[in-house]
């Protein structure tokens, strides 16, 4: 049997598909520091025999966590003579463009700890100085006496020959054995020395956590006798194993939103749909990303800490691409200085978290605005507060300036939420070119079902899908997981003047590495699927376009068909093409899966003689349009497969609850989603 | 639906999409340009005004456009003041300097008047570098202009379309004229693209909330801009604050110019005066008013800590006063080419005479300068010509609490990014021998000035040129309430025999040969407080780290430390016990 766990930052959930293709979910408490804890009780609460276990998948957040909370490794840099410091200047930008005290990123290397050597490479990986060994020596010592913990080396051009990084990577294993080493080319190839360096440093930095952990975790699994394959989510949708994920845990980064993003594309290609638009709404944020065609979207334009007043930390690994912001069910309504309505960025978190939650939180959030209107019902929380409390709150932090009623005051907040989540949708689609009435979007987390048949109505989209096990969806989308391994080399050079047999052997040579690091993986050749892609741009720009490349060897077709397929793609991203420009390679990037066999997923059905009394209650509930209304509230768990109802209605469940507005229709398919369409999709 | 009572979030739904299209409006022309100073360095900005040319909501990559397009459209409203002189369709191009939002001739401004149901109800504009506008040099602006004639093609606010049909004839004089037509067309129709955005976008809000509503929410942005201010503004100290500077030369060796500003501060007006300074001058240093007030309005959104809103209704506290004809409010034909050497002294007098006042937002002063480099030769692997333009990072002052920033780019700069060294190599035929932190003790403080940093580009080939316009070369960035003042914007030319020349700041096509070394080096920050003060550990760690020499912190801060272990061996009698 195969398993998923996801470790988030309140639960840890598990899900599994039984052999007779039932699902089968769980959820714990996440158990920080000793996440491996959570990890045996929610698979101790499932019931499932560890022994029966053959595949496990987990995800975790464990290295994002290290990052943010600055608990990595002491580490050491090593860099080219004449450029320690380029970790330090960075790029130089001030997103915060009127704020004269703003503060750039602090490296995750002190200066004393940037230490240089000696050698230089050339533009095109020619050795101009070669490299100097007594100074690795003399640093290796230094850092012994500082007590370093990991080391990066980050020299330029390593992307191009990586011979010097190799021969230091070797010397500093051989002088300091305890130390973990990471060499920039190991976990990036792509030009740009600021990016490449931090990215190794980050990854040195977070090497020593992730060892101890994974190890951990591994050692408590034997012990219960769970002894199948075990791999790790990465952040480029895909799964790696625990050895590779220890030497580049950098690449698990982003695993959790990842995992649900691809746990959409795969409900797609279950249920027939291609274009879709993942949504996300957790307790603190709402996460959002484009598939197109039943691609997710991944490049290597990943930050922390960066939003439009902070420069951040590059990540050049490869990451699904996922727009982020501050407007989750726990978001603060609060008043600005203006006197204007905001929801959000600052959220109540789950602790005390919303009004509605009894644990002492009195400022009111979105979640307690649903709650007052009546799309979410007292019983969906596992606390003793009364309505008034909440309606008390809402009238006096918002509604008194005002000088309205909280119902109303309630719904503005609704109202304020959705505009900012409308917003973050309207940028992964419409800004990009994409018309969102081409999509599909499925909702989940506790907040997607909540709002996302407004957010369509809005958008024009004509059917919304909340998925079955959308409280668990991240560890869903785990379950159905390859193992997936990018790898992306940059290769600057004219369409026009590439060789034939340089380009087919820089391909031979990715796939090469790709079906080595497999083997080691236990996966064997049959298993790999290759695609290929280049970024390629027209000459004398900066900003390039993925372009899917043609099988087989360099030829005129392949050109042809590059040229054609750019200037299309080109022309949506950018809104223009010069076809008589001369083209050019920045990146070559193949995408390798090592696939394995996946859980059949049984279509579902509700015995008919089960789903007596689906309807709950009748209750109010307040809308835009329509004002207070009574609707009959379903009980999710009780609809039988194929049922339909019309809205206003409410359908719901332990954690969350769909709201159906009256020109929208919902009906339950084969797997047990929900099904909305949204009969006068506006224009 | 259109609902003519407007709930009062529904107006602030309205508001967020203003806000939204002015985004999406920015996005739209870097998205659209073919020209890297646009979509990689962000040399534009676009937004939205109402009908009487209130800016309501920009967009910006660096902050250097902030009083320009709503001068800008305000000056296209006065030209064509009838009822029926804008009509639908029309776009207005404008890149005269000395009027309607003007900086220098490279930023060509496009304005359009978007109507609804036959009403005016607003403007969108925007303001964009070209890579060419023809001229005396390669890329326009010349840091050797005498005049603006020599500084490329003026466009005196003319219609490039009328009625949704453009001006065959101005376009065909463009492309005649501009060295680069196919970058410089391309920016017009980004341009152009990101106009017709807004105007698209703010049909549908009408659509959809009605005229009256989105009227309304223009208001009451403006409204709640004022008010933010003005709240800002009972927590400034009141009174008179003056401050004074030089600005170096010219470029022709004239100067030093003395500028200086009498800033009056009540509860209604933040007045800043700056008659009184230096007349224009001979060399392209001018700045014109609108740039003046531009580099003002920086200042000031960062004093009121009002950068999340930027209309026109926080500025409604704000004036500026200039005398015409003066080298910061410069009259035809002054050249401007390089004007953000003087207007920055324009925004660095307001924060210099508020800085003791005002700890919390204003720190020490910074490098200031731009400190533009032109870069151009052949490149020996291409043999194709080359050529870099680009900005430096330098040292920013340190504040209460607050080391000053290294290497950071100035002001007027902002999502700015430098060029990496392994992009640089590759394009170019130079190489670059070194790209560090200039920890060279200046800027000394309780809070220490940042580093700026030293570049050096190695030719590659003979008969290169290399421009360099750095100002702040002789009158330092400030330190203040004890603070030591930071140090020169400087190059250096090592060549490959051996000799050094310079220091120099302003210098127009200096020849290099293979194997002669360029030397960039920006200026530290000016430091904050008492050095004594400076706490001991950071000293210590200061020296780890070689932000501070032992030397300097012996002699400076008054520590001794050992030179092995950096532990304390002696505290000097100045600093005391």
């Amino acid at each position: 049997m195969r398993i998923a766990t996801d470790i988030g930052g309140t639960f840890t959930d598990l899900v599994s598909i039984s052999d007779e293709g039932n699902i089968i979910t769980g959820k714990a408490h996440t158990t920080a520091p000793n996440y491996e804890k959570g990890v045996l009780d929610v698979i101790q609460q499932s019931g499932l025999g560890p022994e029966t276990i053959d595949t496990f998948i987990h995800g975790s957040t464990v290295v994002i966590n290290a990052l943010t909370e600055r608990s990595g490794a002491k580490t050491g840099l090593i860099t080219t003579k004449g450029f320690r410091d380029v970790l330090e200047i960075a790029r130089g930008n001030r997103p915060d463009l009127f704020n004269l005290r703003y503060k750039k990123p602090t490296p995750f290397v002190d200066r004393y700890l940037r230490q240089e050597v000696q050698e230089r490479l050339n533009f095109k990986g020619e050795v101009i100085t070669p490299l100097d060994k007594d100074a690795i020596r003399q640093i290796a010592a230094y850092f012994k006496k500082e007590k370093v913990e990991a080391v990066a080396i980050a020299y330029l051009y390593s992307y191009i020959n990586p011979e010097h990084e190799v021969e230091t990577k070797k010397m500093i294993k051989e002088l300091l054995p305890d130390v973990a080493v990471t060499a920039s080319h190991e976990v990036t190839k792509e030009w740009r020395e600021y990016e490449r360096t931090n990215t190794a440093v980050l990854n040195a930095y977070v090497k020593p956590t992730a060892s101890t952990y994974l190890t951990k975790l591994k050692s408590d699994l034997h012990h219960i006798n769970l002894n199948g394959y075990k791999y790790v989510m990465q952040s480029n949708g895909g799964t790696t194993t625990f050895p590779h994920a220890e030497e580049t845990p950098i690449n698990v980064v982003e695993s959790g939103p990842v995992a649900g993003v691809y746990g959409a594309a795969v409900l797609g290609e279950l249920i027939g749909e291609k274009n879709i638009i993942a949504f996300d709404i957790g307790g603190t944020t709402a996460k959002c990303s484009l598939i197109d065609n039943g691609e997710m979207k991944v490049d290597t334009n990943y930050f922390i800490e960066k939003d439009d007043k902070h420069a951040g930390y590059p990540i050049k690994v490869p990451v699904v691409d996922i727009i982020e912001i501050g407007n989750g069910g726990g978001s603060i309504a609060w008043i600005d200085k203006a006197g204007s309505l905001k929801v959000g960025p600052k959220s109540a978190g789950s602790s005390p978290g919303p009004v509605a939650y009894g644990k002492g939180g009195e400022q009111p959030t979105t979640t307690d605005a649903n709650l007052l209107t009546g799309r979410l019902s007292l019983s969906n929380f596992d606390s003793n507060v009364e309505m008034d409390t909440v309606k008390q709150a809402i009238q006096e932090k918002v509604a008194n300036t005002f000088e309205m009623t909280a119902d109303e005051a309630a719904l503005g907040i609704i109202r304020i939420a959705n505009s900012n989540m409308l917003q973050a949708l309207k940028m992964i689609s419409v800004r990009k070119g994409y018309d969102p009435r081409d999509f599909t979007l499925i909702a989940y987390g506790g907040g997607g079902a909540l709002h996302a048949p407004a957010l369509a109505k809005e958008l024009g989209i004509g059917k919304v899908i909340i998925p079955n096990a959308s409280a668990v969806f991240s560890a869903w989308g785990m379950l159905m997981t390859d193992l997936r391994h990018d790898y992306i080399q940059t290769f600057i050079n004219e369409m026009g003047q590439i060789d034939p047999n340089t380009i087919d052997r820089k391909w031979d040579k990715l796939e090469a590495s790709a079906t080595e690091q497999f083997a080691e993986e236990g996966i064997t050749e049959e298993h790999v699927l290759f695609s290929k892609f280049v970024d390629m741009r027209y000459k004398g720009q900066e900003h390039t376009v993925k372009v899917p490349y043609p099988d087989g060897t360099w030829n005129d077709t392949t050109k042809q068909q590059l040229a054609r397929a750019f200037h299309e793609l080109h022309e949506k991203k950018y809104t223009y093409k010069l076809e008589n420009t001369e083209m050019e390679f920045v990146n070559l990037h193949l995408t390798a899966l090592g696939t394995i066999e996946k859980p059949k997923v049984n279509k579902f059905t509700v015995d008919e003689a089960f789903a007596k009394n689906e309807i709950k209650e009748k209750r109010q509930v307040l809308y835009e349009e329509i004002g207070w209304t009574e609707v009959n509230v379903y009980h999710r768990g009780k609809l039988p497969t194929g049922y339909t109802l019309n809205g206003p209605a409410i359908v719901e469940e332990p954690t969350s609850s769909t709201i159906l507005y009256p020109d929208q229709q919902l009906q339950v398919d084969d797997y047990g989603n929900l099904i909305i369409r949204i009969k006068e999709a506006e224009a | 639906m259109k609902k003519e009572s407007a709930n009062i979030f529904t107006l602030e739904i309205v508001k967020d999409s203003l806000l939204a299209i002015g985004d999406e409006m920015f996005q739209t022309l870097a998205r659209t340009s073919m020209s890297p100073i646009i979509y990689e360095v962000l040399d534009y900005a676009s937004g939205v005004m109402d009908k009487n040319g209130n800016l309501l909501t920009q967009g910006n990559g660096v902050a250097g456009f902030i009083g320009m397009l709503s001068h800008m459209v305000a000056y296209t409203i006065e030209k064509f003041p009838g009822k029926d002189d804008l009509k639908p369709g029309d776009v207005i191009i404008i890149n005269n300097p000395y009027v309607g939002g003007g900086s220098h001739l490279s930023d060509v401004g496009l304005v359009m008047p978007i109507f609804y149901e036959g009403e005016l109800i607003a403007f969108s504009a925007n303001k964009a570098h070209w890579t060419e506008v023809g001229g005396k040099d390669p890329g326009s602006f010349s840091n050797d202009a005498t005049e603006v004639y020599q500084e490329g093609l003026q466009f005196p606010c003319v219609k490039l379309f009328d009625q949704g049909r453009i001006n065959e004839p101005l376009l065909e004089m463009i492309k005649a004229n501009v060295r680069m037509p196919d970058l410089s067309i391309g920016d017009l129709w980004a341009q152009i693209a990101a106009l017709r955005t807004g105007n698209k976008r703010i049909n549908e809000l009408c659509e959809k909330y009605s005229k009256s509503v989105l009227l309304q929410s223009m208001e009451r942005l403006l409204d709640q801009g004022e008010i933010l201010a003005r709240e800002e503004m009972k927590k400034l100290p009141k009174g008179t604050f003056t401050a004074m500077d030089y600005i170096d030369d010219d470029g022709f060796g004239n100067g030093p110019f003395k500028v200086q500003v009498k800033i009056t501060i009540t509860d209604e007006k933040f007045i800043c005066d700056f008659r009184g300074s230096h007349p224009q001058v001979p060399g392209p240093i001018n700045c014109s008013y609108s740039a003046l007030v531009t580099a003002v309005r920086v200042v000031f959104l960062s004093i009121t800590n009002a950068g999340d809103v930027v209309n026109d209704g926080i500025f409604r506290p704000l004036e500026v006063i200039a005398e015409k004809g003066s080298v910061l409010s410069a009259e035809r034909p002054a050249p401007t080419s390089i004007y953000w050497e003087s207007d920055g002294f324009g925004g660095d007098l307001v924060w210099k005479a508020l800085a003791p006042h005002i700890s919390e937002r204003l720190g020490a002063g910074h490098f200031l300068s731009v400190c533009s480099v032109t870069l151009s030769g052949i490149n020996p692997e291409t043999k194709e010509p080359f050529l870099i333009v680009e900005p430096s990072v330098g040292g920013w002052g340190a504040a209460d609490e607050q080391d000053g920033a290294r290497g950071q780019f100035c002001i007027g700069d902002g999502e700015t990014y430098n060029v990496p060294v392994e992009v640089a190599e590759t394009r170019y035929g130079v190489m670059v021998e070194e790209y560090a932190l200039c920890n060279n003790g200046a800027g000394a403080g309780k809070y220490i000035g940042g580093s700026g940093v030293v570049r050096s580009y190695r030719a590659l080939s003979n008969n290169q040129q290399v421009s360099v316009t750095f100002g702040r070369n002789k009158f330092l960035p400030w330190g203040i309430n004890g603070g030591k003042d930071g140090s020169p914007n400087e190059f250096f030319v090592k060549k490959a025999d051996g000799a050094t020349e310079g220091p120099f700041s302003i210098y127009a096509r200096y020849p290099l040969n293979a194997g002669d070394v360029v030397q960039l080096v920006t200026g530290t920050g000016g430091g904050y407080g008492d050095p004594l003060e400076r706490d001991i550990q950071q000293i210590q760690a200061d020296v780890k780290n070689g932000y501070i020499s032992l030397k300097d912190a012996k002699e400076i801060y008054g520590v001794e430390l050992d030179a092995d272990d950096f532990s304390v061996r002696d505290v000097t009698p100045e600093r005391g016990a």
